[in-house]
């Protein structure tokens, strides 16, 4: 049975809880640009401040989860295929960019990099993917 | 899967947005399946077949016979 939510309600929840994660990502992000890390950069230290600034993403694929555990059927199925979809394009173009370092001297970019990578995907293909099969 | 869903919400003068309401669904949802975008769940078919007192074969056309 489903447990669908009014969709409003759902989505506002959604975005609330996305808002509790991209704050402090954003927050450590700047920090870290105005050098408020610099003492414990190439330290043992450092180790925890990369996985503060990881850690929001786990929260951000949650929230998505919630939001598809709170959609009825149709948006929950279009959900799964837009992340299955996106989730593929960031891979290939990780996987490219990445065998183009190997390979072709491609500049190396951030691993870091894929998650934005895969929701700008996932924003490209959404208004291409409307149908649940 | 090619239903009376859109024939059967106009005979009541229901909106989607009603008859998403009476479903458990989104508008969204209910604009889907009526123009076959969503083939539904047994159990979205059933729900729909028991609100329209109707067989689930009388509101969607079974492609199998």
């Amino acid at each position: 049975m489903t447990r669908w939510q009014d969709g409003a309600s759902a989505d506002r929840k959604y975005v609330i809880r996305t808002m509790a994660f991209t704050i402090p990502y954003v927050a450590v992000n700047i920090a870290a640009i105005f050098g408020i890390f610099d003492e414990i950069i190439g330290k043992p230290a450092a180790w925890a401040l990369a996985a503060v600034v990881a850690a929001p993403i786990l929260g951000w694929i949650w929230s998505i989860l919630v939001l598809m555990r709170d959609s009825d059927e149709f948006m929950r199925a279009l959900l799964a295929k837009r992340f299955i979809v996106s989730a593929g394009m960031a891979m290939a173009i990780a996987s490219f960019w990445g065998f183009g370092e190997s390979y072709a001297n491609a500049p190396h970019i951030p691993n870091w990099m894929i998650f934005p990578v895969f929701w700008a995907c996932f924003g490209l293909v959404t208004p291409f993917i409307r149908t649940s099969h | 899967m090619k239903n009376s869903l859109k024939l059967l919400r106009t005979e009541r003068g229901w909106t989607q947005e009603q008859l998403g309401q009476a479903l458990g669904v989104s508008r969204q949802a209910v604009n889907a399946l009526e123009t076959e975008k969503h083939d539904p769940s047994l159990d979205l078919a059933y729900r729909i077949a028991a609100l329209f007192e109707r067989p689930v074969e009388a509101v969607f056309d079974n492609p199998h016979t």
